[in-house]
């Protein structure tokens, strides 16, 4: 059990989870920013280490993760900044990102590393799920780290059967296929696409990620899974002034 | 290859040459032989495991004779060395299985062979002696090309453990095995089981292989490294690609279009000055004279009519210098299909003539804006599109890059570049097979190419030249296997330039169509494998490389090609060395760049 798990055993429903790039837009407010969501009442966050090459991502979050590495941020840093997390943090915390970083820090490393700190799940994209089954999915089992796959209204139920085998917190459930950042459009398609994943019963709770920006498309993705998660739109936050201060107000206006 | 261990007649020995498996064991059956084994006790025959096929060895013996002795023995085989005409073959042919030997020497005539197609199993062919039987020597194999039967046959003569690594190049369909007798021997009929282990692990040694695996690697390198969203298209061609290409109405529009609207093939040109400055007989593969003025063409044309099996109605591409973005653009105006090329900000710039050429053939270029402004990044956004539209769109990669099964694909395409060349050396120098295959790599798809079917003949040297830029310790490379770590770029793992933290570093060189960070995954293979070696050229290097070669042969190469061509200088040859170099584009587009380096 890691807090991620006591986290979707408590609590079935309505669950919000923000991403953040870490050393955005400040390289030493990784914690002020956890912290402050936390107190917001959001229930998980996911941080990001940021990627030269994030081919996953919209314009908003390939700039965060320039400006995250101009500001200096690496891996090694970060982990560094996150020695104090579970003195300033208990909701439960992710790190994503992409592979090869964590291939340079060592994959192994990385996971002893980010269990150390209090980390409770990694979600990285570009990591296929073969390579994680033949290669990885012992190391992260040691150290008590959930894996987290995402799922595409394109992905087969026949792989989505297999990603719920391998996974034990939660699938990422994307609402279209589409880089990060692309307004959610809520099509009859996509509806039909919800309640297929829904009436698949699956073992792990399904959050919806990517294109949640209001409290509108916050409840409607709550329809159909136990909750979602904002990217895009907290990050345009985190480019304005003040943005500690403006944390409360946004996270309300999502789930009031 | 199959084993055959002749002329055994010492029971003990009999029993441990079985146990080495051999597929056949022969047994002289004539009396003036030394290793005539007609006193052997049959029982002792009975030990030969079942697996091993036993043959018993006749020179003009008669049918009842030999009917007693396969009756006596068990013998599953014969193998005739005399007179024996076709009619007597077939007397026991579906009885046993028939072996006729003949001697081969330079006057051998492979027309009284077709008598006996219908009457043996196989033909066992021996260096012509005037004796009946062995003599040790080894025949001129190359006489085998001359065999043209659909029978299998066995190579005998002379073979010993110097020669067998030889014996396994020979690329004859119908070769079925080896005859292995005399230089495996302590006396005559003891086999010297020592030495026949040594021939035995030779020969099952598996050559190489060098091609991609089921899962999409070529050693550690490979794979599909791609988020969730790309997994549907990705994993539609894989699923959907070698059926295609090895589709025959496929094939045929291909090899059509090949033919006649690129213009293939491209000539292999001996070029006679390059020859007398390097000392070596130095051969150009001309891409460069392709419609579009690149191999690009080659592998657009592929995927283009790949696309449109699969149904698809956009195409997308990435372009560093140009090239590829107009083999797309090209293709995709040939069959009237949609298209957009991303192409970084900075190569836009420095090859404008090639993004005006695009928008003639009616593609719309985008600015890749992040990042460097060059191919790594222009990469990128083509990726996040393909994401955006799942389901009508192809990405035509111009690489041999990208997540599997592209690496594979790009290369099965570019392939007719060492498949064209190996028969056209062949007409100029009598053997399809060259010293030295050299070119240049940015991701490296025409030097796998070039490369491709000389992979396994481990004779033939191959050189890639990577883009040193500005001198591969000054900041300003592209040399990636010089200052590239293992790791994971644009789906594959492979070899990339980037820092101690896995951030990919911007490459640097005066050539956008080597300016790229990684290499294709069979390229980082072969580099850690060692069965290719990568070299480097500068920026001035090629620039001055390009300038001779004009100069000398009358041939404006692509910059990029003119890395291939600086590396000359630093090679050492053999005057007999045949040297085959990939011109893998034309300078026209480069111009510019050389007007400016020369000041002309």
């Amino acid at each position: 059990m890691n807090r991620l798990n006591e986290l979707f055993a408590a609590k079935k429903d309505n669950l919000l989870s923000i991403y953040f790039t870490a050393g955005y837009p400040e390289l030493g407010t990784t914690l002020d920013i956890a912290e402050a969501l936390e107190k917001a009442g959001v229930d998980f966050l996911e941080i990001g280490f940021p990627y030269s090459d994030p081919v996953a991502d919209g314009p908003v979050i390939q700039h965060s993760s320039e400006v995250a590495l101009q500001n200096g941020m690496t891996l090694n840093l970060l982990f560094e900044q996150l020695a104090d997390l579970r003195k300033r943090v208990s909701i439960p915390i992710m790190l994503m990102g992409y592979f090869n970083p964590v291939v340079q820090y060592g994959v192994e490393r990385f996971c002893k590393k980010a269990a150390e700190v209090g980390v409770d799940g990694i979600i990285v994209p570009d990591l296929p799920i073969y390579e994680y089954e033949t290669l990885y999915a012992g190391i992260f089992k040691n150290y008590n780290l959930s894996n987290i796959f995402m799922v595409t209204p394109q992905t087969s139920e026949e792989r989505i059967r297999k990603i719920d085998a391998l996974s034990n917190s939660f699938i990422y459930l994307l609402s279209s296929s589409s880089i990060t950042g692309t307004a959610l459009q809520l099509s009859v398609n996509i509806e039909d696409y919800y309640k297929r994943i829904k009436a698949m019963n699956l073992v792990n709770p399904a959050i919806i990620g990517f294109g949640i920006t209001d409290q509108k498309s916050f409840n409607k993705a709550c329809e159909y899974a136990s909750g979602a998660i904002v990217g895009t739109k907290f990050v345009k936050l985190l480019a304005e002034r003040d943005y500690l201060e403006k944390i409360p107000g946004f996270i309300k206006n999502i789930r009031a | 290859m199959k084993i055959k261990v002749c002329g055994l007649k010492y029971a003990d020995n009999i029993e441990a040459v079985s146990a080495l498996g051999p597929d056949y064991m022969g047994f002289v059956c004539y009396g003036p032989s030394p290793r005539y084994a007609g006193e052997l006790d049959a029982g002792t025959m009975n030990h030969v495991p079942r697996s091993i096929i036993k043959t018993a060895v006749f020179v003009n013996e008669d049918k009842e004779t030999i009917s007693a002795l396969i009756e006596k023995y068990g013998f599953d085989a014969i193998q005739l060395h005399g007179n024996e005409d076709a009619e007597f073959c077939a007397y026991f042919k579906g009885q046993v299985k028939v072996i006729k030997a003949f001697g081969i020497n330079e006057a051998f005539d492979f027309k009284v062979l077709d008598d006996f197609s219908d009457a043996v199993d196989l033909f066992l062919f021996d260096t012509k002696t005037n004796i009946h039987g062995g003599s040790g020597n080894s025949f001129d194999w190359n006489l085998l090309d001359k065999y043209q039967l659909d029978i299998p046959f066995f190579l005998s003569g002379g073979l010993s453990l110097e020669n067998l690594e030889e014996v396994k190049k020979i690329s004859h369909p119908q070769f079925y095995g080896v005859d292995l007798n005399s230089k495996f021997e302590t006396a005559p009929g003891m086999k010297d089981i020592g030495k026949l282990g040594k021939a035995f692990e030779i020969i099952k040694q598996e050559p190489m292989n060098y091609g991609v695996n089921e899962q999409g690697y070529y050693g550690d390198f490979g794979g599909a490294y791609i988020p969730e969203m790309l997994y549907p298209n990705v994993e539609e061609l894989r699923r959907e690609y070698l059926s295609i290409l090895d589709d025959e109405g496929f094939k045929t529009e291909f090899n059509e279009l090949l033919k006649d609207y690129v213009g293939r093939p491209s000539p292999l040109y001996h070029a006679k000055r390059y020859s007398e400055r390097y000392g070596a007989n130095i051969f150009f593969k001309r891409e460069d004279l392709n419609h579009t003025g690149s191999h690009k063409i080659n592998n657009a044309i592929g995927q283009i009519l790949l696309a449109k099996r699969l149904g698809k109605k956009r195409i997308i591409a990435e372009t560093g210098a140009g090239q590829h973005g107009v083999a797309t653009a090209t293709v995709c105006a040939l069959m009237g299909i949609e298209c957009v090329v991303y192409m970084g900000e900075i190569d836009m710039a420095r090859q404008a003539p090639n993004v005006s050429r695009m928008k003639m053939l009616g593609a719309k270029v985008m600015p890749a804006k992040s990042g460097s402004k060059t191919l790594k990044d222009a990469t990128n956004e083509a990726l996040r599109d393909w994401i955006a539209n799942p389901v009508d769109t192809h990405y035509i990669i111009g690489s041999v890059v990208g997540p599997y099964p592209y690496p594979d694909m790009v290369a099965r395409f570019q392939s007719i570049i060492s498949l064209e060349t190996k028969k056209q050396l062949k007409e100029h120098t009598g053997s399809e097979l060259p010293d030295y295959v050299m070119a240049c790599v940015g991701g490296g798809s025409n030097a796998m190419g070039m490369f491709y079917h000389f992979l396994d003949d481990e004779n033939v040297k191959l050189v890639a030249v990577e883009a040193a830029g500005k001198g591969v310790d000054s900041g300003h490379s592209a040399a990636t296997t010089f200052l590239g770590r293992e790791g994971v770029l644009h789906g594959s793992r492979t070899i990339l330039m980037q820092t101690d933290d896995g951030q990919v570093v911007e490459p640097y060189s005066i050539s956008a169509g080597l300016d790229y960070p990684g290499i294709g995954p069979q390229h980082a293979y072969l580099y850690k494998i060692h069965r290719a070696e990568y070299a480097s050229a500068t920026d001035d290097e090629a620039l001055q490389a390009g300038l001779l070669c004009c100069q000398l042969e009358g041939i404006i190469p692509a910059i990029e090609t003119a890395h291939a061509l600086a590396h000359l200088e630093k090679m050492k040859f053999k005057p007999t060395d045949n040297v085959v170099i990939c011109i893998s584009g034309r300078g026209d587009k480069d111009l510019d760049t050389y007007i400016k380096y020369f000041g002309f």
